[in-house]
């Protein structure tokens, strides 16, 4: 499989969205920011809409930059208004995809490649896709690491982060740009309908394997490794969609990291309880 | 003449009687002003919530500043803190009004953390946090990062919860770790925001003498942000009670009347007197 040229750029770039993806997962589980992720997600459909109407060929730029406008909107309806954030963010999700799905309606002949971006697409993704994989791993997890401490104390608590001397706003700004950014890349691979799992679920399964943030990190990151192969391997085998392929596979390790925190870390807490 | 009967030369004074409240009120306004806080007023929307509040705090003093939900406690917490911009009068801490150049100078403790169970961040890994020598926590091991946090895990006796995700914490071992992180950096002012409020009445009493001990070994000033009456009235060493502007201060015994309550929380309360059982 891997002398076709598709299925390796497939598997290239699960194997770099699907750790970054967990990585980051880690914090936005933890900042209760899963909805949130999944309006930016949403919100791009609308900028691939108006990428095909003004017949644009690439639509990364679109999607992203319109992914950025909904972030953008969220937190400033955050700080400007007194709506409940969930109320944002619902009213924008529906807004951007009746937007997109309007202005898509309006053209003929684009259902299939909308397809493709609703549950990604192994063929879709190409070379200049891998490349801003590559960069957004490189700069995210460097980043990441290098402010990993800041990173945690805001996720524990903004206002003593304020005390400690730390920008809250500031990383708080950069975070939400980096999840963006992260997304629209990622859409590719899994789809807008569930980019959104491929953060949740191995954050999710890596906190059931883990007894501290270290361990977290890092078997999220192995877990979103494994889901990534597991999955590609699984779309091609089946020839079956490659984002619920990923997604399927990070629930089935989901699944078995619920047994062995049940019957192995409970238990050897216990012992030494 | 006897030698027992010497009298004092004139030169000495008689110390402050304790029991005195001039001679206390004294005492207090005396001090070295750590936080001073002139006619601070801010509003929401229209709504005045600090409508022109003046205190001042000296060093090495314990005070509570107590009031009703509403009252304007938390908002003046964040103005002390720089979360909170006023729009009219000053805050100055240990004499600067630019607080974010003194903030290393002072330790906070809020009410809660918001983290829930996803986030398996240690007690080990969050004391980590608060200084550069362990910021690289996540690279070295624990045994490193151990040596930098002893002194301070053992005056808190958290020995035992290091391991321990801080989300699966009770009320009152996150209090004790709280203020562990809160004291790493050795700061000169600590700030409490509503301190038992996750504790349980048994809790409490260890909680206030853990404050005291704290207090006195490390020569803080403390600040106690706090709705619960009866705190007061053991521990505090003055008081303000706050209602938007401060409707009074003194000792406990003095804020702590009927009168004085009323005008706080704007109805009739009694001081509430905390009874300990003998078992």
């Amino acid at each position: 499989m891997f002398t076709e040229s598709f299925m390796v750029r497939a598997l290239a770039a699960a194997l770099m969205l699907a750790p970054l993806s967990a990585l980051l997962g880690v914090f936005v589980t933890a900042r209760r920011m899963a909805f949130f992720s999944d309006t930016i997600a949403h919100g791009a459909l609308a900028g691939i809409a108006l990428g095909m109407w003004l017949g644009m060929t690439d639509m990364t730029l679109p999607m992203v930059l319109f992914s950025l406008a909904i972030a953008a909107i969220i937190l400033w309806l955050k700080e400007k208004t007194n709506l409940l954030t969930d109320t944002i963010m619902a009213l924008l999700l529906s807004g951007s995809v009746a937007f997109g799905i309007v202005i898509l309606s309006l053209q003929q002949g684009s259902r299939g490649e909308i397809h493709a971006y609703l549950f990604g697409d192994i063929l879709a993704v190409d070379t200049q896709d891998i490349w801003l994989a590559a960069a957004l791993l490189i700069i995210v997890a460097f980043a990441l690491f290098r402010f990993l401490s800041p990173m945690a104390l805001i996720t524990a608590n903004e206002e003593m982060a304020h005390v400690c001397g730390i920008r809250v706003r500031r990383f708080n700004y950069l975070f939400v740009l980096v999840l963006t950014l992260t997304v629209a890349v990622t859409i590719r691979l899994l789809g807008i309908i569930l980019v959104t799992s491929l953060l949740v679920i191995p954050a999710a399964t890596g906190r059931n394997l883990s007894r501290n943030l270290r361990q977290q990190i890092i078997s999220s990151i192995l877990v979103g490794l494994l889901g990534g192969f597991s999955g590609v391997l699984i779309s091609y085998r089946l020839d079956v969609p490659c984002g619920p392929a990923i997604v399927l596979a990070c629930i089935a390790l989901f699944i078995l990291s619920l047994a062995v925190d049940r019957f192995f870390l409970n238990r050897k807490q216990e012992v030494t309880a | 003449m006897n030698p027992l009967l010497k009298p004092f030369p004139s030169s000495i004074t008689a110390p402050p009687d304790a029991d005195c409240p001039q001679c206390r009120a004294a005492q207090y306004k005396g001090g070295a002003p750590v936080i001073e806080v002139a006619d601070a007023k801010v509003s929401f929307n229209g709504v005045p919530v600090l409508r022109g509040v003046n205190l001042t705090i000296p060093k090495g003093e314990i005070v509570a500043v107590i009031g009703p939900n509403g009252c304007g406690k938390t908002t003046l917490l964040r103005s002390l803190l720089g979360l909170q911009r006023l729009d009219a009068g000053t805050i100055k801490l240990f004499g600067e009004t630019d607080i974010h150049s003194v903030l290393h100078r002072v330790g906070y403790v809020p009410q809660k953390l918001a983290l829930d169970r996803s986030f398996a961040l240690s007690v080990r890994e969050f004391l980590a946090l608060r200084l550069p020598s362990t910021r690289h926590w996540f690279w070295k091991g624990p045994r490193s990062t151990d040596t930098v946090l002893a002194p301070i895990v053992a005056e808190l006796a958290i020995e035992k919860l290091l391991p321990k995700p801080l989300a699966q914490l009770s009320g009152g071992q996150l209090q004790r770790v709280l203020i562990a992180f809160s004291l790493l950096h050795q700061p000169q002012l600590l700030l409490l925001d509503e301190p038992t409020a996750g504790v349980d009445t048994p809790g409490e009493q260890g909680f206030y003498e853990l404050i005291g001990k704290i207090h006195k070994q490390h020569g803080l000033t403390v600040v106690l942000v706090s709705h619960d009456l009866s705190m007061v009235y053991k521990h505090a060493t003055w008081v303000y009670a706050l209602n938007g502007v401060v409707c009074c201060e003194g000792t406990p015994e003095e804020v702590m009347n009927a009168e004085s309550l009323k005008q706080a929380y704007g109805i009739h309360v009694s001081p509430y007197h905390h009874h300990h059982h003998v078992h």
